[in-house]
């Protein structure tokens, strides 16, 4: 960020006295709007949710008609007790965890592949690659639900049916058959492995174009330096590849992980954290409590505690992701 | 106008690029060919690319065979899709029946798909015999709640967001660090902050009597998107040299002629970016949208998780699929014209230090 060091010294000083204003917090009027806007549909809410949380509100009409009344930190207390709060929060973290992981691999793995000087017409399949991020997740979301079909001519039944056949016809050990058709939507762990393929595949594009862009920083000559001093391909990658993407690497992890922590639409839409509660991410245990359960109060609570999580994930993606050095500048 | 007229020569420069591929492919081919012969790369040399570049290939179907299954799809109306083994479509039976359907019976253009119709006209001023377009019995579709829904957005957007972005760039003020800081804690939370306190919202909208209003849910996408483009586009302005605009004020150029004739050609790139931003902003929300409008006001994005979700474990696939690609096809497109300035959109800030 070097760059908008620019803008300092004599220049601006110069140009500021070519305003037609002299007070120098004539800025402020531009930013102004924007930050009322903001504050009042995105700020004010969440203070507002954090009222409610304290309240025993159960639905939105005692919210508004003022039928709630304050009752403190109880709506908090009844979660610590809830073991669906906790089934929840574990569950949500491990789709984090193991999202992260599976797409960290991938897409070093397609970065890496895509930034090889032996690949013909690169350019063409990286931007096919991120294709993923430009369709909405709505679209994109239901169409792997239809993909993860319980049906046994639904998309990955007829492919594990057709394995099955290959298998067997090979005449491989039964362990190595599947039992079809699998309930990808029905079964807990089944459904909890649905959601992560689909998370991966929606959040890999982003993770990709950072680390192409990382690669890309990484010059020719140090490879080839590598090369001539005899390192293999595994010691380059340690040695050249490894310390230019980690930074990046770590940074669009943390950013990536508060998106998966967030996740609603995958769950939601699937099977709306189903089979029997046993898969709701937090911000569709939150939602669920409040829409299915009238539980305005406690459905607060939860969201805080979300919001709270997201919020630490910021704190540390700008505190040691360097996001703010545009900053502090000037 | 000129962030729209930036993303128009994105894309032409795009299409220009994929038109000339297979030229550029030949060359290749020819080039490998003529080192072989020549004895500057051995045959494995070249076998050993060829099968790299196939790997990637595969790798790229592989990724991308979600879409690819669901556009085949959508051209398999009435073929029974998903009671025969196959996973694909039979090809012979490819048709447009599903796309005619969101045409002319979907809410997607207009209610039911009424367009209207021509009514004769007899006599009038020349005495001729004229058609006259008749209006919708029925009224105008999503289509039309989600172009106004993105209007307001984009409006409020852009009026916030380029003077604050020249503001932070180029000026001090009070309060300018902590906004930042404040904006830039924000930039990358995704839609899962909006749900998590629609339960609020919905509370604060009632109160004010808001709710099915498309004019302040498109204030609120708004909002939504004002820190990360606030954000996104002070940094390309932090990289236009000042010694530009005292140029321009040297030769007597005023304060507003500065931005008009310097700053703002020279963001181009950053506004079509944050263009397609804002509008992916209104364009693709729906939880919100359907718990505040009510039916007749829904978007697109509604109306296609309704498709989606209308029986509960049969989603009407073809339709579906048609619908979803008019949908998300314009904007997949011009998303993907302007690729390059998306990345540096997406992998500013930190990230290249």
């Amino acid at each position: 960020m070097a760059s908008s060091q620019i803008g300092t010294g004599g220049g601006l000083s110069r140009l500021r006295s070519a305003l037609p204003f002299s007070n120098r917090d004539w800025g402020l009027l531009l930013v102004a709007p924007g930050v009322l806007l903001f504050s009042s549909f995105m700020l004010y809410p969440i203070f507002y949710l954090f009222y409610i949380s304290l309240t025993d509100a159960t639905f939105a009409g005692s919210v508004i008609g003022g039928g709630a009344e304050l009752i403190g930190l109880a709506n908090y207390v009844q979660l610590i007790g809830d073991s669906q709060f906790w089934t929840s929060m574990t569950t949500t973290w491990l789709f984090v965890a193991v999202s992260l992981v599976i797409k960290v691999l991938l897409a070093v793995g397609i970065a890496l592949l895509l930034n090889h000087v032996r690949v013909a017409g690169k350019r063409y399949m990286r931007a096919a690659v991120i294709v993923p991020l430009g369709f909405p997740g709505i679209f994109t979301i239901t169409v792997w639900r239809g993909m993860f079909s319980d049906a046994r001519f639904g998309v990955f039944n007829t492919i594990l049916g057709r394995y099955n056949d290959v298998m067997s016809s090979l005449s491989a050990p039964e362990l190595l058959l599947f039992d079809v058709p699998i309930g990808f939507l029905s079964g807990r762990w089944e459904a909890f492995f649905a959601y992560v393929t689909t998370e991966v595949w929606l959040a890999y594009p982003f993770m990709v174009i950072i680390i192409v862009s990382a690669l890309q920083d990484v010059p020719r000559s140090l490879h080839e330096a590598a090369m001539v001093d005899g390192a293999g391909a595994l010691e380059r990658f340690r040695t050249v590849t490894l310390p230019a993407i980690k930074g990046p690497v770590l940074f669009a992890s943390i950013l990536t992980a508060a998106t998966s922590f967030q996740q609603f639409l995958i769950p939601w839409v699937f099977n709306q954290g189903g089979p029997s509660r046993q898969n709701e991410l937090i911000i569709v245990y939150g939602y669920r409590e409040a829409i299915t359960f009238n539980q305005f109060g406690l459905s607060a609570a939860i969201l805080i505690v979300g919001i709270a999580f997201v919020g630490l994930f910021m704190y540390v993606a700008v505190r040691y992701g360097g996001l703010a050095e545009g900053v502090g500048d000037e | 106008m000129s962030a729209l007229a930036a993303l128009l020569a994105l894309v032409r420069a795009k299409l220009v690029a994929l038109a000339t591929a297979p030229k550029r492919f030949v060359v290749m081919v020819q080039r490998a060919v003529y080192d072989v012969r020549t004895g500057n790369r051995t045959a494995w040399d070249v076998t050993k690319s060829v099968l790299m570049t196939l790997f990637g290939l595969a790798m790229v179907l592989v990724l991308l065979f979600p879409l690819f299954w669901i556009t085949t799809a959508s051209l398999a109306e009435g073929t029974r899709l998903f009671n025969t083994g196959g996973i694909f479509p039979d090809p012979s039976t490819y048709n447009l029946d599903a796309y005619r359907w969101v045409i002319f019976e979907s809410d997607f253009f207009f209610v039911d798909g009424d367009w209207g119709y021509p009514q004769l006209v007899l006599g009038g001023g020349s005495g001729l015999v004229s058609f006259r377009w008749v209006g919708t019995d029925t009224g105008p579709g999503a289509l039309f709640n989600s172009l106004y829904i993105v209007s307001v957005t984009l409006a409020a957007g852009f009026g916030m967001i380029v003077p604050a972005a020249y503001a932070f760039s180029r000026r001090q003020f009070i309060g300018r660090k902590r906004i930042l800081y404040g904006y830039v804690l924000f930039t990358q939370i995704g839609a899962g902050l909006s749900i998590a306190t629609l339960v609020a919202l919905y509370s604060l909208f009632s109160t004010y009597g808001l709710t099915n209003n498309l004019f302040i849910l498109g204030l609120f996408y708004a909002a939504s998107a004002i820190p990360f483009n606030t954000w996104l586009l002070k940094t390309y302005m932090d990289n236009i040299p000042v010694s530009y605009e005292e140029a321009a004020m040297v030769d007597g150029a005023s304060f507003l002629d500065t931005i008009r004739e310097v700053i703002l050609p020279l963001t181009k790139p950053g506004l079509a970016v944050v263009l397609i931003f804002v509008w992916l902003a209104g364009w693709n929300e729906f939880i919100i949208a359907q718990t505040l409008l009510r039916p007749e006001n829904y978007p697109l994005s509604v109306e296609l998780y309704n498709i989606a979700t209308q029986g509960r474990f049969s989603t009407p696939w073809t339709q579906f699929a048609a619908f979803a690609n008019l949908f998300a096809l314009p904007v997949a497109i011009v998303y993907f014209a302007a690729q390059r300035s998306v990345e540096d959109g997406l992998s500013f800030g930190g990230m290249e230090g």
